[in-house]
This record gives C-alpha cells, sequence and structure tokens, in this order.
C-alpha cells in the first residue's frame, strides 16, 4: 500500500511539539533531518510507531527520521506544506545544530579553532622568549650582545605580529579571503601607528578625525587612535569575523564580473573603517577601565586575589599589556616596590600548573605535545600558548588556574612582597623579587592548587591515540603528523580530500596516487555496491584515519577498518584485494572496535612485502559505504584544492 | 516478523565484500532485516559496518530477522542469497 505521504507528515508535526518546536528541517536521501527547539516536546514512542517512519535516532543535535529513498522527499513537501516552513539546505540543520550550543561554549570553540593550528607558530617562540629574557635579566652583559639582540628578534617575531597570525587563521575559520585577513592584521598593526606597547611611554597619542569633531559624550565619532594593537587577540578575531560578513555578502551582490575589482578594496576599507572607528575606540575604553580597576584593586588583599582571578581573562582580552604602566608607576616613587609583579606571577604561575596538569593527565598524544611546552612557556611568563592552546579550550584547567591564581595572589599581597623591576614574572620573576623565600611560597601556592584542581576535574572529551594501543601488535603506536592545512591534525602533506559530499570531507589516509573506485581492479569494488570512494595505490605503510568518528569495526582478518563519522558517514578502508586471505599476517592494527579517533591518527601499518608475496595488490580502498545517503558526493585526489 | 537461521559455509565468513553484497540484497527489500551472530549482537541489515562488525566467520550460525514488507518474500529472497554468496 503506498503511503499516506500527507497523514505521515501530518503525525511527525504533531509528535513533534508542532511547528513552533522545530528550528530546521531538511532531507537527505533517506531521512528526515530535524533540528527540534525543545526534546521535551518530543513524543519518541509515537514517532516510532507512524507508518513510513522506519527508525529514528538523534545525533549532532538533530533528530533524524528514516523514511526511506523516494518517500522522503514526498513526506517533506508535505510537511513543509503543513509547517509552512521554507525548504533548509543540511547545511542550514547543521549550522542551527551548533547555534544550540550555549553562546559562549560557541565563542571558546571559535577562539579555540583560531588558535589551535597556529599553536606552532607561538608555543616555539613563547618558549625561546622565556630562555632569552630570562637570560638577559640574569646575565648583564648578555643583553647588550649581538647574540641577545639577534635571538630576541627571532622569539618575539610572532608575537609582535600575533595579530597576522591570528587574522589568517580567523579568516580560515571564518571563511574569509586569508589574503584579505592579513591584511586587516598588517594594518591592525602597521608601522605608522604607535606600538600598543609603548602607549605607556608615549607623550601623546595622535588621532584622524575621518569625520570631524562630533562629540557623544567624551568621543569623538570616527575619531582614530594613531595606535596599533600589538599583543591583540579579540579585536583582530572581531575585525576579521567583521570582514568575512562583508565580504560574503559582497560576494553576493556584486555581478562577478567586476567582483574581483569591487569585493577586495571595499571589504578592506569598510572593514578597517569599523575596526578603527568603533572596536578599537571600545577597546581603548575597556584598557582605561581595567587599568583604573586594577590600580584600584591592588590596594588591598582581597582586591589582589581578585585581581589573581580576572588577570588569565585580561591576557584573553589582550589588555595586560597595558600593565606595564602600573608596575612603573609604583617604582616610580621614593623606594616603591613591584607589588603588581607577584599578583601576575601567582596568575601566570597557575596557569602553568593547569596546562602542566593537562598535559600529564592528557591521553591524547597531540594534546601532551601542546600542552607541556605550552606549560613550560607559561612557568617562564609566556602564558599566551597555554591559555589560548590549552586551558581556555578545555576550559574548566582555566577555571582551575583562576583559583590558583586567587590564593596566590592573596598570600603575595598579604606577605607584601615586590619587586624592584618590571618585565618578567614566574620563574624569571626571582632576578628583580625582594622576597626569595616568600616568592617561592606563593608559586608554589598557585601552582599547587591550579595544578591539584586540573589533575581531579579535567578530563578529556575524546581520549583516543594511546590508550588504542591495547590489542596492536608489539610496534609503538607512531605519533600524529604535524598540523594541516585543513586546521584540523591533518598528517603533513595530507591536507587533502578525497572524498566530498552533504556528511562532509573525508581527507586522504596515506599518500599515493589516487584513482576512482570504478577504477579499482576488483570487480565488487569497482562496481559500487560496497559505496563510492577511491583506491589509493600507497607509497606509505600506515594508515591514518581520514576523518573524525568511532571505529566501527576492524576485521579479524586486520585488513580492514570500519569508521563511523560525522553525520553517520561510515567508511571502509580496506588494504589491498583479497588480502582477507592473509589471516592477518602482515598488518598490525593500532586501533579496536569502539574506539574514538581522530582524523590524523594512526589506525593501521602494514606490510607491503608481504602483500607482495601474497601476490595481492596493496591498494588502499576508501569507501563511503552509505555514499547514497548524501548529495553532491564527490571523489578523487585534491578535492579541497 | 519472521526469522530463519542460516549456517556461514564461506571460508571468510562474513568479510567486507560478501557483506556488501548482503548490504545490497537487504536494501532491495521492502522489509527491515536485523542479522544476530551467536553473541546475541545485532546489526541492521542496510549498514555494511554494522554487518562487518558482527564479525561472523565460517561455520558461525547467523540469526536473520525479517519485519513488516512482504515478509515471506524478503524470507526467500534472502535465504537464496546466502545460500548462493556465503
Amino acid at each position: 500500500m503506498a503511503l499516506d505521504y500527507h497523514k505521515c507528515a501530518q503525525e511527525i508535526v504533531d509528535n513533534i511539539g508542532g511547528r513552533d518546536n522545530i528550528a530546521q528541517a531538511a532531507h537527505c536521501a533517506t531521512r528526515l533531518r530535524l533540528v527540534i527547539r525543545d526534546n521535551n516536546k518530543l513524543n519518541k514512542e509515537a514517532l516510532d510507531n507512524i507508518e513510513g517512519v522506519k527508525g529514528m535516532f538523534e545525533s549532532n543535535g538533530q533528530l533524524q527520521l528514516i523514511i526511506g529513498t523516494g518517500t522522503v522527499n514526498k513526506v517533506y513537501d508535505e510537511f513543509l506544506a503543513i509547517t509552512g516552513m521554507t525548504a533548509a539546505t543540511k547545511d542550514d540543520v547543521k549550522a542551527a545544530a551548533a547555534s544550540k550550543m550555549p553562546v559562549w561554549k560557541q565563542i571558546l570553540k571559535t577562539l579555540g579553532d583560531v588558535f589551535v593550528p597556529i599553536l606552532p607558530a607561538i608555543v616555539a617562540s613563547g618558549l625561546l622568549m622565556g630562555v632569552v629574557e630570562a637570560l638577559g635579566k640574569a646575565v648583564p652583559s648578555f643583553s647588550g650582545s649581538d647574540w641577545y639582540g639577534f635571538l630576541d628578534m627571532i622569539a618575539n617575531t610572532a608575537f609582535a605580529y600575533l595579530p597576522v597570525i591570528v587574522a589568517i587563521s580567523a579568516a580560515r575559520v571564518f571563511g574569509g579571503n586569508i589574503f584579505l585577513g592579513a591584511v586587516i592584521g598588517l594594518a591592525m598593526i602597521h608601522s605608522s601607528l604607535l606600538n600598543a606597547w609603548n602607549v605607556g611611554t608615549a607623550d601623546t597619542i595622535n588621532h584622524w578625525y575621518l569625520l570631524g569633531h562630533f562629540k557623544i559624550g567624551g568621543w569623538v565619532v570616527g575619531s582614530v587612535r594613531q595606535v596599533g594593537y600589538q599583543g591583540h587577540v579579540i579585536p583582530v578575531i572581531m575585525a576579521v569575523w567583521l570582514m568575512s560578513r562583508i565580504e560574503k555578502w559582497l560576494h553576493r551582490h556584486i555581478p562577478e564580473m567586476l567582483d574581483l575589482f569591487v569585493v577586495p578594496i571595499c571589504t578592506v576599507f569598510v572593514t578597517l573603517f569599523l575596526t578603527f572607528t568603533v572596536i578599537g575606540p571600545v577597546f581603548a575604553q575597556l584598557e582605561s577601565w581595567v587599568l583604573t580597576g586594577a590600580q584600584w584593586l591592588v590596594k588591598n588583599p582581597v582586591g589582589a586575589a581578585a585581581m589573581g582571578a580576572l588577570y588569565p581573562w585580561t591576557v584573553v582580552m589582550g589588555l595586560h599589556h597595558m600593565y606595564n604602566i602600573i608596575e612603573a608607576g609604583m617604582l616610580s616613587v621614593e623606594g616603591g616596590l613591584n607589588t603588581w609583579m607577584p599578583i601576575a606571577s601567582a596568575a601566570n604561575f597557575a596557569q602553568f600548573g593547569a596546562c602542566l596538569a593537562v598535559g600529564i593527565k592528557s591521553r591524547s598524544a597531540k594534546t601532551k605535545s601542546v600542552a607541556v611546552p605550552s606549560s613550560l612557556s607559561a612557568a617562564l611568563g609566556i602564558t599566551e600558548p597555554a591559555i589560548f592552546g590549552v586551558n581556555m579550550r578545555f576550559f574548566k584547567p582555566f577555571i582551575a588556574g583562576m583559583i590558583g591564581g586567587t590564593v596566590g595572589a592573596f598570600y603575595g599581597a598579604v606577605s607584601g612582597i615586590g619587586a624592584t623591576a618590571y618585565g618578567v614574572t614566574g620563574i624569571p620573576g626571582y632576578l628583580t623579587i625582594k622576597q626569595p623565600l616568600q616568592y617561592t611560597i606563593l608559586l608554589a601556592v598557585s601552582f599547587a592548587i591550579s595544578f591539584g584542581i586540573t589533575m581531579a576535574i579535567f578530563n578529556e572529551d575524546a581520549p583516543a591515540a594511546a590508550k588504542s594501543k591495547k590489542g596492536a601488535g608489539k610496534e609503538n603506536v607512531p605519533e600524529v603528523g604535524g598540523v594541516g592545512a585543513a586546521g584540523s591534525n591533518v598528517p603533513l602533506g595530507l591536507a587533502n580530500v578525497i572524498i566530498k559530499c552533504s556528511g562532509g570531507d573525508i581527507y586522504k589516509p596515506l599518500n599515493g596516487d589516487v584513482v576512482p573506485f570504478n577504477k579499482i581492479p576488483d570487480e565488487t569494488f569497482a562496481s559500487g555496491v560496497l559505496g563510492m570512494g577511491v583506491g589509493i595505490e600507497p607509497d606509505g605503510d600506515i594508515v591514518y584515519s581520514p576523518m573524525d568518528g568511532n571505529i566501527s569495526s576492524v576485521a579479524d582478518s586486520k585488513h580492514a577498518i570500519g569508521i563511523t563519522g560525522a553525520n553517520d558517514m561510515e567508511l571502509l578502508i580496506h588494504v589491498g584485494i583479497d588480502t582477507v586471505d592473509m589471516n592477518g599476517d602482515g598488518f598490525t592494527p593500532y586501533v579496536k572496535t569502539g574506539d574514538p579517533v581522530k582524523v590524523g591518527q594512526p589506525l593501521l601499518k602494514f606490510d607491503k612485502d608481504k602483500i607482495k608475496k601474497a601476490g595481492h595488490s596493496d591498494i588502499v580502498v576508501v569507501l563511503l559505504t552509505n555514499s547514497d545517503d548524501y548529495d553532491n558526493v564527490q571523489y578523487g585526489d585534491n578535492l579541497n584544492k | 516478523m519472521k526469522t530463519f537461521e542460516y549456517t556461514i559455509t564461506d571460508p571468510v565468513g562474513i568479510h567486507a565484500r560478501p557483506a556488501g553484497l548482503l548490504v545490497q540484497a537487504v536494501k532491495a527489500l521492502d522489509s527491515k532485516v536485523t542479522l544476530t551472530n551467536k553473541d546475541g549482537k545485532s546489526a541492521d541489515g542496510k549498514k555494511l559496518l554494522a554487518v562487518m562488525g558482527l564479525g561472523i566467520k565460517q561455520g558461525d550460525t547467523v540469526t536473520v530477522t525479517v519485519d513488516g514488507g512482504n515478509e515471506d518474500a524478503s524470507v526467500e529472497a534472502l535465504e537464496k542469497f546466502l545460500k548462493e554468496n556465503l
């Protein structure tokens, strides 16, 4: 009996809480994909029993109802007619699902997305900078040497031009042109502007008055303070977000033949105009408030404790470079001590403790490799890599760091310790502190508290990699490769999409020449009954995970692995043709069924010689087994280029 | 709902390729097909990775459950497929 599409759609609407409870609706080849506002209004039992609904499940914030090929689109049409909704693309549904995350989580996620790819640049620089600056303070003759000058320049390059690196990464995250992003970042630290680090010592700050001298309160509309954004992060990310919006809007509204002529220049101009006239003044105002507030707070121990908690937030906002002014002010008084430095040290050392705890507790080789060097750099007083790369991303360690910083700063204020200079914190702080014993206690307290709390409460969402050694061969699991172009942990040289569809991208699991599935020298694979995909003539002998997901099966004969990924993509990786008859000899899996895996994580090692001796082809077959469920399935080499 | 059992004779068991053929055969039917291995683990007959994950080997008995649609025709088609291929 043919299904009554209207009845089916009506019943679905009735049992999901009506039109008002639907945020988005889309369908793929077999399923109706809905984003529901309030899951409590779902009548799941009734939904499962509706005639025409063959199954339902929730995934990635979507409610998915399995209806079937050729039927789902008809039910969907009725569904739209009943609800009066307009058709949404699957991308819209995904975006709506993402937006179900709380705003602060989305912001943290965005910060993380921007920072993770740039970590290699700033972790190394942070460590080097900490060492060079400490040596310069410890050995006065060194600080005047040619080597010092040279090393200092190398070490601080990534930090001095941080806005450019951040801007490029942000442009990629927000989908803007990365070169225009670079222009925005460069403009924000242009040498025509006063370096932000020198604001405290500058006699005058010049302004440009772009719209005359019309005032609202104390603010002149359209005025631009000629100060750069060195050391800033948030204003840069905001500017690039704005740029990406403007750029996309213009691309849609400008005829293609004028596009290259009009879009880039308009994008850059409008973005920078708004950045310097609106975002800039807002941050300048914030800075002066933070400065005033900080000066007021540090006058008593309770305020100092509060500052210890707030300090890392001001690093996140990029406002911490203003503190030199406070420190210089404290020292300018005859016999004055820099009591700000212990507060900053407590806050920074607490972030070190939290970050180190993550490095120790994390089971992911990738996280460890970031957290350990980042924590060392934080111990030397450069906390950006630890905060942005590790603690802020997992957030709990950041909170632990705030608590440790609070207690440490309180102790510092109560014991009345201070420094005789400014510019260094953490371990190098010993060079300027007057009371080394109390300073040691302060560091130890800050560290111990944040380290202890982090060890107690930090849990990684997806324990991966290292754990999977169990059940694998005697060989060690190889490390994940470097950071690839996609912003995720794609092994170096493999940032290459080989299968692309509405469900997501699948990366190349190992190097080699790619052939479409219908050219694979095997009747079954070539026929497409196992899904669409590619074969790879392997150069190497290790298969890396081509997507994030869970291992759904590892064949007993160890030569084939199934992975279920985002949007239920089911991927089969099959090494060689007819290699099942080798009964596992020559194959070493690094994962087992049920393991979560990340892109770039090693899955399987195979012995090319043994495959050759067994008389088989070693082609690595990668197939999206449920490719029927997705739209726009493409396969080949370098689909992202 | 109808159920039948089948003992696998293929020396490599329900591995990738035979599993792929099986899934194709199931997709052609109008019934919901569930496979259950000797340990009681079940898989949707339309999901290749789930079927492979059952790890069914030669000599194992698999329970096939057919639900909805033309059940008699589905059972007949599946039995025929299994005998010919597995």
